[in-house]
């Protein structure tokens, strides 16, 4: 009986995914209203008309309406919700006027808290794709004060490092892949143009309805040059209208706050308002080496508090459309505007300390997105997306000081910089469009087709050196990246097959000396072309409801940046010649669902992978050595396994624990033209985790102070294991990163539904964090958050 | 040495891990053993960096022995923080410097026990600076600007014995070239000379998208200095061949008489193309005078059959080791072939031994390479296709043989320490 359910559910999922229809005009319609028992209306149920296999979902008022087309006859409608039996009811259709069914499911002899955890969400339905994918349900975090980073940093095969507290630079690592070789996406739409102002680590978790990780091999759909994974974040669905604030405060003085609006009428007119800010002094203490400002002899070992590094950011997303419309599944118009503000305590290592640089920037995004499923013809689904930043962004070093740990300085009286004078000012003047078409031929046969163009155009200025921009311009990129898939699906294994075609063209201009005379000097435009093709294939095979297993291959490359080919000018040097990094992807993944009885539930999950990469874009010092340039070096292999465990006894208690291991070895067996084997070859790749996990735990008490009320008590922790900062197979006295154990707690209590009371201490413990060429984090940290939901 | 994991926390990774095989290979050698060595002897310092793509600072090797053998980075020697450090032995002590991208960074020193182990005494913040070099008993350490917006260089007096910074002050450097598009003098490094502190530069735009360029490439330039007061005396100016030393490399030596001899690679710049006209020379100022001998010139492009000189290590009595090149590609790089050169004699000798010139990668910076105390034999690194080894150079045979072998690394520089009392 138990395994007949998620087994219904699954098809039921799967025919809506792919027959998810909407009123047509002139066709025969049916509507009605599913209740329960109570005369409540059932929000969500799925009403299908049998066999045409037309299906819908009631909204908030119970209410359904569906066109049928032109078939006349005997039908049946099926109505299903989880935790109630399913209800057939006959139907006559061919005269008009159908007056409105009304539909009484009645509550299942299951409790309501099983169902949910055997039958299959929206989360469970994305993780069975044939694709390597974790999916996050972001809701069930909403109550916690993380933001997007943080979330991310608890799922297995992730480390999220940090340079410091909130707003700091965020470095993102999947399976062993890092910086720009995993991509992230906003409701699929790449999110590489969106500037400072709009980073994972200060995002508030609470934007988001669920997060997918692909790891490896990334779907046509997402069409960007993803070399080993892509994050893409879905936020609304634009179901039903929705209201609710959160505001937190918490150690280090720091505030966030958030409110999320969400308005849908009857007619589909839709309106939605996000609204988030983040603002915290990041003071928390360190332990340094403190040098005496006019001797330069070390003070060792000190606790310092940190005092240059004051992070805010405030960002406006608003969106103004329609849903549901026979033209339109969505059609949104956007924009997206904030600023953000950051002072910069430390260079990349802690050593180096600043008491004025900070940096300013801006966001400034229209945008456009167009959904519509069935778009002229039956089964032909198109995504549309565009948007345009004119953001800004703002380097302001212009304090001719030294500054130490304890935030003495010596001021020199002559123009300078901390680090480098600069007031230099510039837009990148970026946009994305993305196009993407699914088609399916029959149940079997998907077709899907996606473009995604970009467009970089950078214009800048310094005020103090107003002459420097003119010998740089033009710095324009284009790129463009095509993808053409197939999929096939059987009852209970599927296929895709894909191909990538990838294209960048830069145009830049170069000095050269066009006589030969010495102080002549011209500038002349040159461009670069790249064009590359990839492909990849993904299949998965269920053995049974609870058993799956899924494989995947790529070929794929990741295009420089704009950022690594004309630089930021304030750290990072251009490097027009950087080549595209390219990789070979294998992975081989199970998962597996165990139900002992009704009440308890585990799943277990494992993913092998393999990685053979070359021409990596890593980061080295310029000639000068006063900055980073980004260049294309060796090539590095990686065998790894992510596993993760998660047992659950009926909506109470859960808990699970996830572990990644990778054993990424350099592959370049020869440096520099020289024919001995270089000594670190097959060495491991230094300063990266190599063995990392999380593990968590939490316990909901029902009915706590009042029925309905709940008490939840939530424990996370993070495992690190140590690493070393240089190659491990030299020197005898050696650098290191130590192990690193987190634990954060947390609890809530929700209160009639709408309103919610957190407290969370992270780093119970007050242990040292280390990060990024071991900078320090915060230590114990103290938050409150109270979130009320209007409607 | 990494610690362990605690044991439950094992316990619950290895529970969840059910499939994970971990090596634990990553554990380097053994520790040093504590060395058995009462004997107290003078030791060599090699530091070498492993040519690999994540970059990584030198590891410090000690032997004492560079004429045969092998020695290795794999599980032995010192692990040094950040990517690209620099160094200089004065008084028994070495230091390590830090370049640290215009920050700060930690200077770390050392010093050899009386059991011959190299020992670190301390650590100070140093800025990063593009020239350092012994003056009396300090170390006077300049940072320069690139940038005609602060166009300042200072300098930094470091007292050897307490590690500790006694003196700064800062040096306009668009005044000190005093050119009428407003370049910048760069230092290219410091000579004690006498009493004086001798500054050869070069002028460079620092601006417009050619930092590093020039529309004076065919100018010999010396600033000097007072010591410890660095008031600038007078400037010493010659036109017969370009700038003295290079980027970050030393171009002026002294010898036994206090006669200072100023070489030319003659790799000046305009818009990233070499533009020098004048040939790659030696000229010489001589002792007490403060102005470049008109009588002497060594031409080395016409002693050398047309290769010009990057590089040199002064030996004595006259006699230097030049480093040089064919062809002139850039004002970066380093030369692949060795000669021996009498400065008095205007001679030049190509030492014979070397392994062919287009199989060399590297040879190590001259002033880092080091002279045997009874100044015959120079010990040279070299890095070729087939690997790194320090050749012994014979000087006055001008002949060489490969001698320390050193495994997995490029030489950066050779220096020795005797121990303390």
């Amino acid at each position: 009986m138990q395994t007949l359910i998620p087994r219904t559910i699954i098809l039921i999922g799967s025919l809506l995914l792919g027959f998810f229809s909407f009123p047509q005009q002139g066709k025969t319609t049916v509507s009605g209203v599913v209740k329960d028992t109570n005369d409540k209306p059932i929000y969500g149920a799925t009403v299908l008309v049998e066999p045409l296999n037309k299906g819908v979902s009631t909204d908030e008022q119970g209410y359904f309406q569906l066109s049928i087309g032109t078939g006349n006859g005997s039908y049946t409608l099926r109505v299903t919700y989880l935790g109630f039996d399913e209800k057939r009811v006959p139907i006559e259709l061919g005269q008009t006027g159908e007056s409105p069914y009304n539909i009484v499911l009645e509550e299942s002899s299951y409790d309501l808290d099983e169902v949910v955890v055997s039958g299959k969400s929206i989360v469970n339905q994305v993780k069975e794709k044939a694709f390597n994918v974790n999916v996050i349900d972001a809701k069930k975090l909403h109550n916690t004060t993380l933001d997007l980073g943080h979330a991310l940093d608890r799922t297995s095969g992730i480390r999220v490092r940090e340079s410091g507290g909130v707003g700091s630079q965020m470095n993102f690592s999947l399976n062993g892949f890092r910086g720009k070789q995993v991509r992230f996406f906003i409701d699929g739409i790449p999110m590489d143009n969106f500037g400072s102002s709009f980073q994972l680590n200060n995002i508030p978790v609470n934007l988001a309805e669920r997060v997918e990780v692909y790891k490896g091999v990334v779907p046509i759909g997402l069409g960007a040059d993803a070399l080993g994974g892509a994050v893409n974040i879905i936020t609304n669905t634009y179901e039903k209208s929705h209201l609710d604030a959160s505001y937190s405060y918490g150690s280090f003085n720091t505030h966030r706050s958030m409110v999320n609006a969400i308005y849908v009428s009857k007619s589909g007119f839709t309106a939605q308002l996000n609204a988030y800010q983040n603002y915290s002094d990041n003071n928390y203490d360190v332990t340094v080496d403190v040098a005496d400002i006019n001797t330069g002899e070390y003070y060792p070992d000190q606790t310092v508090e940190r005092f240059h590094d004051k992070y805010h950011n405030e960002t406006v997303i608003a969106n103004i459309g329609v849903v549901n419309k026979s033209y339109a599944d969505q059609l949104l118009l956007g924009v997206t505007t904030g600023s953000s503000y950051r002072e910069i305590q430390t260079g990349a290592r802690i050593v180096s300390v600043f008491g004025a640089w900070h940096r300013k920037g801006n966001i400034l995004m229209p945008s456009l997105k167009y959904i519509k499923k069935d778009f002229i013809a039956n089964g032909l689904d198109v995504r549309l997306n565009a948007n345009y930043n004119f953001g800004q962004e703002k380097n302001i070093d212009t304090l001719h000081r030294r500054y130490n740990w304890f935030g003495q300085y010596k001021e020199y009286d002559n123009p300078g910089g901390e680090r480098s004078y600069s007031l230099y000012e510039y837009r990148n003047n970026t946009g994305i469009a993305t196009a993407s078409f699914d088609y399916e031929l029959s149940q079997n046969h998907k077709f899907s087709l996606s473009n995604t163009f970009n467009t970089f155009n950078r214009k800048g200025e310094d005020q103090l050196d107003p002459d420097s921009e003119i010998y740089e311009q033009p710095r324009k990129t284009i790129k463009n990246i095509l993808g053409l898939g197939y999929g096939y699906e059987a009852e209970n294994w599927s296929a895709n097959i894909f191909a990538k075609q990838y294209f960048q063209q830069n145009k830049f201009s170069q000095s050269y000396n066009p006589s030969g005379d010495y102080g002549d000097i011209a500038y002349r435009d040159q461009t670069n072309k790249f064009s590359y093709l990839g492909y990849g294939l993904a299949l998965t095979h269920f053995f049974n409801d609870d058993f799956q297993i899924k494989a995947s291959f790529e070929k794929s490359y990741r295009m420089p940046e704009t950022e690594e080919l004309y630089g930021d000018l304030v750290n990072l040097q251009g490097n027009i010649d950087l080549k595209p990094e390219q990789s070979y992807n294998y992975n081989l993944g199970a998962s597996y669902w165990w139900h002992m009885g009704t009440q308890h539930h585990i799943n277990l999950n494992a993913n092998g992978f393999y990685r053979d990469a070359s021409d990596f874009i890593r980061p080295v010092l310029n000639n000068n050595q006063t900055m980073q340039v980004m260049d294309n070096l060796g090539s590095v292999t990686n065998l790894g396994i992510e596993s993760e465990i998660r047992y659950q006894y009926r909506e109470k208690f859960s808990a699970g624990v996830n572990v990644t291991y990778q054993n990424l070895r350099n592959n370049t067996k020869y440096e520099g033209g020289q024919t001995t084997e270089s000594v670190v070859y097959r060495d491991r790749i230094p300063n990266m985790p190599y063995l990392y996990g999380n593990a968590d735990m939490s316990y909901t008490f029902q009915n706590v102070g009042g029925t309905g009320n709940l008490l939840s008590i939530g424990y996370n922790m993070l495992y690190v294991h140590a690493f070393y900062l240089y190659w491990p197979s030299l020197g005898d006295d050696k650098f290191d990163i130590p192990e690193q154990i987190s634990q954060d707690f947390n609890i809530t209590y929700t209160w009639k539904e709408d309103l919610q009371f957190t407290f969370e201490c992270r780093n119970i413990f007050n242990k040292k964090l280390y990060d990024n060429f071991s900078l320090q984090k915060p230590g114990r940290s103290f938050t409150g958050k109270i979130r009320y939901t209007f409607f | 040495m990494i610690k362990q994991s605690n044991f439950y926390f094992g316990l619950i990774f290895l529970g969840a891990t059910t499939l994970i095989g971990c090596s634990s290979d990553d554990d380097a050698g053994n520790p040093d053993d504590g060395g058995e060595n009462p004997a107290a002897e003078s030791q060599y310092l090699i530091t070498a960096t492993p040519t690999a793509s994540e970059g990584v600072a030198d590891y410090i090797l000690t032997t004492d022995d560079l004429t045969q053998g092998s020695i290795t980075t794999e599980g032995n020697g010192i692990e040094q923080d950040g990517t690209y450090r620099y160094y200089v032995t004065h008084n028994n002590k070495f230091f390590s410097l830090l370049y640290g991208q215009g920050n700060p960074g930690a200077v770390t020193t050392y010093q050899l026990n009386a059991e011959s182990n190299l020992e670190k005494i301390s650590d100070f913040q140093s800025e990063t600076v593009q020239a350092f070099a012994p003056v009396n008993d300090d170390i006077l350490m300049i940072k320069i600007s690139r940038n005609a917006e602060s166009p300042y260089a200072y300098w930094y007096q470091l007292d050897t014995e307490t590690s500790q910074f006694t003196g700064e002050g800062q040096i306009n450097t668009q005044e000190l070239a005093d050119k009428e598009n407003g370049e910048l003098a760069f230092f290219s490094w410091i000579t004690q000379v006498g009493d004086k502190v001798y500054l050869p530069y070069f002028t460079v735009k620092a601006c417009c998208n050619d930092t590093f360029g020039t529309d004076y490439p065919d100018e010999a330039n010396i600033a000097v200095y007072s010591y410890p007061e660095m008031e600038l005396e007078t400037v010493i100016h010659d036109d017969r061949t370009s700038y003295i030393g290079r980027y970050f490399d030393n171009g002026l030596s002294v010898d036994e008489n206090g006669d200072a001899y100023a070489f030319s690679a003659s790799v000046a710049t305009t818009n990233g193309e070499l533009t020098s006209t004048k040939p790659s020379a030696i000229t010489r100022i001589k002792s007490g005078t403060s102005e470049f001998d008109q009588d002497y010139l060594f031409d080395i492009e016409a002693a050398s059959g047309g290769a010009y000189i990057t590089d040199h290590i002064y030996v004595g009595n006259g006699k230097a080791i030049g480093i040089l090149m064919d062809e002139k590609t850039s004002a970066y790089s380093t030369g692949n072939r060795l000669a021996v050169i009498d400065l008095y004699n205007q001679t030049l000798e190509w030492v014979t031994g070397m392994p062919s010139p287009e199989t060399i990668l590297n040879v190590t910076k001259g002033m880092d390479n080091y002279v045997s105390e009874d100044e015959s034999t120079v010990f040279v690194g070299v890095t070729t296709e087939g690997g790194s080894f320090i050749y012994n150079i014979d000087v006055a045979g001008a002949s060489a043989t490969q001698g320390l072998e050193v495994e997995g690394g490029q030489i950066t520089a050779i220096n020795r320490l005797d121990p303390v009392e």
